[in-house]
Parts: structure tokens; sequence; C-alpha cells
């Protein structure tokens, strides 16, 4: 089929611009539904209203009701309600039959889709939306203006048509990113959306409560939960540490609570300890992936604040309160957040246990009231009278990681889930190591409690990215003199997320291009362009002064060489036109002057008459000044088509000639103006 | 420098300056650039930087749009190939001759530039160097000579949001016959008498082709027997042959008519001398503004059409067939 081609280009382009608004995760599920359904039988030629159009419109009617109603009832948001009405009325366009008009009406549906997806997301898959529905839209526009002017029944010449469309395209593309970098921002504050709920439920998150016998399966999720920035960075590409939520201290015998409540009523600012010298300032980003309030900090946290959420109406400062436990969460609801932590280096939190609350203090050593007697013997057989708090935690840790294997699959729930761990299965996941090592340490007397957050940090570009798989618990043990010290009784390998090695690597990729989207694009400011036009006036110089000097010339002394090869080819071209232009004829500037002294002479002229008509014409009626353009007329005709050239001198000879008897003739013609008014006065 | 030459200068620095171009702006190109208004209102007013994006993604389109269309239109070269015959109120095929120097041209169309003429052919893509004809089927308003001022060639390429016309200087005339129909009135009388058989009383004895044979009559001429055909028949056959009747008719267009009336006399005439010249005779015209004389065949029927086609007008009746 003729249009076949065309036609599916132009859906495909359609469902790309759909798709920008769909990545952000906001449109409801059902109109995604119906615009898939109806995508897909476009795509299969079937054009279900092509008989009915104007009464399936009615559809498009019940749909805006149906949508407007949401708005009103504050479940949808205007801009998304809009958005998906748009996505609806480019269905209904595509399951219509196929004409300009209707073709028309699909392109510009998916145009105002793409901008509905810039107003609903900031992802890069929006990007990559834009860019196909841009490439595809435009090869089904050229394909149908070539096929308009085709004859009917000649075929339509596809692959002559691409090869130019994709320079024009690739041009196009350029000259886009050329006026996004330097179309001045008028607007400092600069930001596109920064919060889209994404595709999927949000899979981590901080309870209240941490309960034995779950199963393990967030520890194979890669998604990404959590962006951060160090400084200092340090230089490795897998940082390893402990990123705190939050910490338990009771444990009932299946699950771990906390004695502590909410302190204050929130503040911009919250801070857990005093710091000290050397303190990793991180500016945390906690992506919709993560799916809780609970600010998460690398251990151990001393300050919070400067924090914002984001939402899909826009960003807002947002206030931080601190909970039992050493939690901090927002008051303000996000679908993500950013903000500022600052931590203490390693080595120990140095709280100290009498400024502890009081309840706080008694419960670092509670046990629960049914513990397996079998829990502190086994404590007490591998510690072998050990009292120092920090060797008899790594002491019982070092004894779990090999008496226990570490595994994701459990049973369920049991009924003493910690004397299941250690005396029966002999085998669980994080949960259940750092459960069994706080208590342990507790049946002889050491202060301990459980800590939970994320264990690792992955550098992307110059940012460490934390999977929802690197959920972790572990325990922190009392120390006196350093406060509280992490020990972890999991064995190493298992403590980071356990996902799929090439979904990781995948996922890490699409981490690595969304980081350089976000920076280059989502948060391109009028800094940045200064920034630009800066380096291109002065170039930076290189940090690194060891660095061996380039022997080639720096980039805009090529740029420069460029622009000015490109005007000294542009000025030889003009200049050669200029010089080997043909020349007038002598004969051709010898009769321009003459006509030039016809002109100042006033001498009427016919509209195009030429010289020798002129001529002719003078003669005829006996004008004083056809004595003296004969012989000129005679002299022009001869130099220019009787070839006899002009003598040298013979020009201005004849011009003089002329010009001598227009003077006459003008003299002529005052005396005769004179004399009637002389014989008028006597 | 003369204020001739100055003249000259100025004009050709107004034509590199104003190309001969003139853009028009497509139904969808109209909505494509109120939606690209729209969208740098909201870039303007949110700040969001997808939609600068967005805004120089669309204003790039415009522009390469403006360059791709240029390309197409430069290096053209067009001439007439002209129409056959060109009746008034009735299509009539056209051609043109459009050739490219360099590059490809995509998506253009052909017309007469401010002619009456309606309807245009196009070309979907013309590769570099050939020469194609392009044929459209055109249409005259009314009978006479049009005056053909140069060839309008129009590109929507590349996304049709933009219609770019140049139009080609080319000087012609193309001379409309009266529309064509149906006589309603009776030649009239012959001009002369009857030529070949058309007098003859024994009416199927005329002097055409062989029509058959039958049975000789009494006191028909001997000379009709076809004797092979008696002698293997056993009696006297002859041949009839078909009559040919050839008739002269001068048709005249009377002085004095104008308007609607001349057109109605031009068309009744072109009618008739179809017709009768259709039927084998010969057609001659008279008219104020000269005779034409009597013949048969086609040439003379075109004859006779371009003699009705130039009543009531001036100019050279030549070189009409510029076009």
């Amino acid at each position: 089929m003729r249009h076949g081609l065309r036609l599916r280009l132009r859906d495909l382009g359609a469902g790309a611009a759909f798709a920008s608004m769909g990545v952000s995760g906001q449109l409801p599920v059902w109109t995604l539904a119906l615009y898939g359904l109806a995508l897909l039988c476009a795509l299969m030629g079937r054009r279900l209203f092509g008989r009915r159009a104007k009464l399936t419109a009615l559809l498009l009617l019940v749909v805006a009701v149906v949508l407007g109603m949401n708005v009103l009832a504050g479940s949808l948001n205007l801009v998304v309600a809009a958005c998906a009405f748009a996505g609806l009325i480019s269905a209904h366009r595509l399951l219509s039959t196929p004409e300009p008009a209707t073709d028309g009406q699909v392109h510009l549906s998916g145009l105002l889709m793409v901008a509905g997806g810039a107003a609903l997301t900031g992802e890069l898959t929006y990007g990559v939306c834009l860019v196909a529905f841009g490439v595809l839209s435009s090869m089904s526009l050229a394909l149908g203006v070539v096929e308009a002017a085709v004859p009917e029944g000649e075929p339509v010449p596809v692959r002559q048509v691409m090869r130019p469309l994709a320079t024009g395209l690739t041009f196009a593309v350029a000259g886009a990113v050329a006026f996004f970098i330097l179309f001045p921002r008028l607007n400092w504050n600069m930001m596109g959306p920064r919060a889209a709920p994404g595709l999927g439920a949000a899979t981590t998150g901080f309870s209240n409560t941490v309960r034995l016998g779950g199963a393990g399966t967030i520890k194979g999720n890669p998604r990404i939960v959590l962006r951060a920035t160090l400084d200092p960075a340090p230089d490795k590409e897998n940082l390893d540490a402990y990123w705190v939520g939050r910490t338990y201290d009771i444990f009932d015998g299946q699950e771990w609570t906390n004695v502590g409540g909410a302190r204050g009523t929130g503040d911009w600012m919250v801070t857990l300890r005093p710091g000290s010298e050397g303190l990793i300032h991180q500016r945390v980003e906690l992506l919709p992936a993560y799916g809780a309030s609970t600010l998460v900090a690398l251990e151990t946290p001393s300050r919070l604040g400067n924090a914002a959420s984001h939402t899909q109406t826009g960003s807002r400062r947002a206030r931080i309160q601190e909970l039992g436990g050493g939690e901090v969460r927002f008051l303000d609801p996000g679908i993500a957040f950013s903000y500022e932590a600052y931590s203490l280096p390693p080595g120990g939190s140095g709280d100290s246990f009498q400024k502890l609350p009081a309840n706080e203090q008694d419960a670092l050593l509670t046990l629960p009231e049914n513990i397996d007697p079998r829990v502190a013997q086994t404590a007490a057989r591998v510690l072998n009278g050990e009292r120092e708090p920090l060797a008899a935690a790594q002491k019982l840790a070092a004894w779990l990681q090999r008496e226990n294997s570490y595994t994701l699959e459990l049973g369920g729930d049991v009924e003493d889930p910690l004397a299941d761990f250690l005396f029966e299965r002999k085998a669980g996941h994080c949960e259940h190591f750092a459960t069994a090592l706080t208590l342990m340490l507790r049946t002889q007397g050491f202060r301990a409690r459980l800590a939970t957050g994320f264990f690792g940090g992955e550098r992307v570009n110059d940012v460490y990215i934390v999977r929802a798989g690197d959920a972790h618990a572990w325990t922190h043990v009392l120390v006196p003199g350093r406060g509280f010290v992490t020990v972890d009784a999991t064995p190493p390998a298992h403590r980071a997320s356990q996902a799929s090695e090439f979904l990781q690597d995948l996922l890490g990729f699409y981490e690595s291009l969304e980081e350089r989207w976000r920076s280059a694009v989502v948060d391109y400011s009028f800094r940045d362009q200064l920034d630009v036009a800066r380096a291109l006036v002065r170039p930076p110089k290189g940090s690194d002064e060891d660095e061996s000097p380039s022997r080639l010339p720096p980039l805009r002394a090529w740029a420069t060489a460029l622009v000015a090869g490109a005007v000294t080819y542009g000025v030889w071209r003009r200049l050669a036109r200029f010089l080997g232009r043909e020349r007038p004829h002598d004969a051709t500037r010898f009769v321009d002057a003459v006509e030039a002294q016809l002109a100042s002479a006033r001498l009427e002229r016919h509209e195009g008459e030429t010289l020798e008509e002129l001529d002719a014409r003078l003669a005829r009626e006996h004008h004083p000044l056809s004595p003296a353009l004969s012989p000129i007329t005679r002299r022009y005709l001869e130099a220019r088509f009787g070839g006899r050239p002009l003598r040298q001198g013979e020009s201005a000879e004849l011009l003089a000639t002329l010009k001598r008897a227009i003077a006459a003739d003008a003299r002529r013609a005052a005396a005769e103006e004179r004399a009637p008014r002389a014989r008028r006065a006597s | 420098m003369t204020p001739r030459r100055r003249k000259q200068w100025w004009a050709r620095v107004r034509a590199w300056l104003r190309p001969p171009r003139t853009l028009k702006v497509t139904r969808i190109g109209r909505t494509y650039l109120v939606v690209t208004f729209g969208v740098g209102l909201g870039a303007l007013n949110t700040g969001n930087n997808l939609l600068y994006l967005l805004l120089g993604l669309l204003l790039s389109m415009v522009v390469v749009s403006g360059v791709l269309s240029e390309r197409c239109l430069q290096d053209v070269s067009v001439r007439r190939v002209g129409a056959d015959a060109a009746f008034a109120a009735e299509p009539f095929a056209f051609r043109w001759a459009i050739a490219k120097k360099r590059g490809h041209g995509f998506a253009l169309t052909l017309g007469e530039a401010d002619s009456p003429l309606t309807g245009e052919g196009g070309v979907g893509y013309l590769p570099m160097g050939v020469d194609h004809v392009v044929r459209a089927n055109l249409t005259a308003p009314r009978r006479g000579p049009v005056l053909l001022t140069g060839v309008r060639v129009t590109t929507t390429w590349p996304l049709g949001l933009f219609a770019k016309s140049r139009v080609f200087s080319l000087e012609g005339t193309l001379l409309v016959y009266p529309r064509r129909g149906y006589a309603c009135q009776d030649p009239g009388e012959a001009e002369r008498g009857p030529v070949g058989d058309a007098g003859n009383p024994r009416r199927n004895d005329g002097t055409g082709d062989v029509s058959g044979l039958r049975e000789l009559m009494q006191g028909e001429d001997a000379r009709r027997i076809h004797w092979r055909k008696s002698a293997s028949a056993g009696k006297l056959l002859r041949v009839e042959r078909e009559r040919e009747e050839r008739r002269t008719w001068v048709l005249a267009v009377v002085a004095g008519l104008e308007g609607d009336a001349l057109e109605r006399r031009c068309e009744e005439v072109a009618a008739l001398a179809h017709r009768l010249i259709e039927e084998g005779h010969e057609v001659g015209l008279d008219t104020a503004d000269g005779r034409v004389r009597p013949a048969a065949g086609t040439a003379q029927e075109r004859r006779v059409l371009r003699a009705l086609a130039w009543l009531g007008h001036e100019g050279p009746h030549e070189d009409e067939e510029a076009a």
C-alpha cells in the first residue's frame, strides 16, 4: 500500500509523543491502556472510527467529563488531565480514516503531547521520546509531502527522500542544541520538573518496626533510590559505606521497635550530635523509587537540613523533624526529596552513654522475655571472657559469619526467629545476623542496638548511587569513649545488592546517561551559560601542572582558523566573481557617457528608445542636436558591431563635440526665451 | 557611476537580498507556528529547560525547512512543452519540461503564474540533470489567446509547513479554442453543387470502398460486373461500392457580434465545423477578421478553430503556438 509506511511512521511518532508523557508515570492507567490499544489497532491498519468519526467523537466528550470530574475531586492534577486528554484525542485521530487533515491533527496532537511531557517529567527517557517523535513525524510529513506531488500510480521515492531529510534533521537537532545553549535564560530559577513517580511502585522504605521472618526479595532489586555527591569526594569506585536511616533498641522476640518519640515540631535543620573536624558533606537526592520520607546519611550523621521536597507541581523548601532512634523525617509530602547532610568521619558516633535519654539507656540492654537461654550460653562460650565491647562484638560477628550462612529464601514466620536462625536453620539474611549479634552482645552485658539503612555506594560520573538492593541492617555497639561503633555480622559478600550483575550494569549505564542529561539539560541555567561564554572567551587552564602540554593548538585556535578560512574563501569567491565578470565594451562605456550627456540636455526620450532610434527621430524633427549626434551614433554602431574600435582619445573628442552642441542649443533656447519677453515689453 | 548603472547595481543588490520567492504558510504550518509560539511562551514563563529544548527543535525545523526548500528551487530550469489543443472550459493536457542542474528536487508543483489557467502538475522527485516532463490538466475559462508570463514552481518540501514558490519568467501565448459542444443549428445549404458521387441518381453506385456484390439488374452499367465472381456463380454479379459525398460549406460569423453572443456563435461554428469535417466535407470560414478557404481534414479544423479563437482579439496570429 502506498501510504502504509507513511502512516506507520506517523502512528509510531504519535506513540513516541505519548510515551514522553507516559514515562512520567502520572497519567491514569486507563488512559495508558486506551492509547496502547488504539496504537496497536492503528499499526495493524484497523481504523475502527473511520466510518463513525463524529459519533465516536462523543467518546472524547465522555472522557473529558471523567477527567474533569477527577480534577474537581482533586484526584488528578489539571496539567495531567490536559495531557491525558491530548493523548486520547490523538488516539481518536489514529483510529480515524487517514486523510491530510487527520494526518495534520495527529502530528499536532503529538506536538502538544511532547510539550505536555516536558511539563510532566525531566527524565532522560523524555529526551529519547522527543528525538523519536521528531524523527518519525518528520519522516512521515516528508513522505506525505512527496506523495502528494507524485502522480497517481507512480512509486514514491522513499529512499531518495530519506537522505536529504536525515541531513536536515541532523542540522535541526544541532540547531536545537545551539539554541538551547545560547538562548539567554531570563529567569535565574531555572529548574525543570525534578520529580515524577516514574514507572513502577517504590520498593524500599522505613517502617516503625523491623520484623524478622520477612522475605528478602528487596536484595535483588537494582532500582536506584539514592543519589549523593560527597565533599571531600572519596577516590573510590565502590564506597562500601553504611548509610543509616534509623536505629531500633527494643526487640520483643519477633520485631524491633523504638522507645524514643518525636522531638520538636519540625525545623529547617536538625542537629543530631555535635560536629567535629573532617565532617563529610553530602548533597543527597532521594528518588521516587525510595518510597519513604526518612532522611538517610553516611554513618554517623551530625546535621541534616536545607531540604526540599519535589512534587509534580514543583519543588519547595521542606521542614524536617527528629524522631526516636535517630530518625529524621520530612514533614512535607513529596515524590522525591533533596537535602544536605554532614556526617562524622568513620570511627564512632562520639555519643556519651550518660547523655542518652534514660529510657534509651535502659533499652540498650533489654532482652525479650522468652529469649532462648542457648543464646546467652553460646555468646558466653564464643566470647570466652572477652570484656572489651568492640572486640567482643567482632568475635561474635566472626562466629556468626562462620557458623551461619546467608540466604534470602526463608520459610515465613516462626515462633522464635532468633533461635531458628542460630540453632535450627542456621541461615538468614542481614536482619537475622544483626539481630543475633545485638542480642548476643546484650546477653553478655554489652550495650548494642540495631541500625537499618543501606550499605554500598557506586560511583557514576561524580555521583554515588545506592540501589534498593543495598538495603541493609547492622549492629551498633556502644564503646566507652567512642560512642556507637558499627559492627556488621553479615558476611561481606552479601551486604550490598544481590541483583543481577547485567541488570546493575544496565541501570548503571542508564544512570550515567541520566546524570549527564540532568546536569546538561534539565538543570542548565543562566549560570551555565555564563560558564560556557567564559570558557569560550578564556578557556580554563588544566589543573594538573605536571600534565605535559599538548603540542596541538587549543580548540579556539582551530575554531578561529576555521572561521578565518571560511571568511577568506568567501571573500576570494566574491573577488574572483567580480574580477572574472564580463567587462563592458568600450563602445558601451562610450554610449553610456553619450546618454548621460543627453540626459543632462533634458531631451525627451521615449520609453525604451535606443540611441539610433533617438538619432533617427531627431533627424526627422530637424533638431539642432541632430548634426552632432548623427556621427556619434554612427561611430558607436561601427565600434560596437562593425569591428572598428574607437581610437585613443576619439571618444573624448566626440563627447566634447556633443557637449559643445548641447551648450549651444541651451544658449539658443535661452535667447529664444528672452526674445519674446523683450518683444512683449516693447 | 551613472544613474542608470547605479539603478542596475541597486536592483542587483535588492535581488540578492530578496530572491524572487514567495512564501505561504500552509494550514498545518499555521497551527505549527501557533504551537511554537505557545511553547515559547511556556518556556519563558516556567523556565522549564525541556520546553526550551523543544522550542529550539521547533524553530530549527522552521529554519531547516526554509533551507531545504530553497535548495529545492535553486538551479532549476523550466520550459514549456505546450498543449496539443486547448478548448475553453474543459481540462486539457499541458506539459512543462523541468530540469535541475545541481542537487535533487522534491515535491515540486508547476503551474502558470498570473494567468487564468487553473490546475497544476507535480513531480515528486526530480533527479539531478534529468529533463523531466510534467503533465497537468489545465482549464481555461474562456476562448482566446491567454498571455503566459511565467511558470510558477512551488514546493512544500520538506515538512509541508510552508509553500515556497519561484516564478520563472517565460513569456508565451496559449490559444484557447472555443468551448466544445453540440451544434443546434443546421449548417444551411452547401456552398457549391455536388462533388463526387453526391449527384449520382443511382445512390448506391459510389466510388468508395467495396461494400458487397449483387446480381446485375436490367439497365445497369456493365462496367460494374465482377467477372470472376460472375463466372464462379454462373450469373452476372456486380460490385457495389460505398457512395462518397463531399460538399462544401462556408460557415460565417457575422460582424458586429460581441460578448456572449459572439462566444455562442463561435462555439456553434466550431461544433458545426467539427461535425462537417468529421463527415468528410470541406469547410471554410468567413469572419469580419478574414476568410479561411474551404478545405477538408483535421488541419483545416485546426485552422478554423484558430481563426475562431482569435476572433475579437488583437495580436499576432502566427507565433501564438509558443505554448
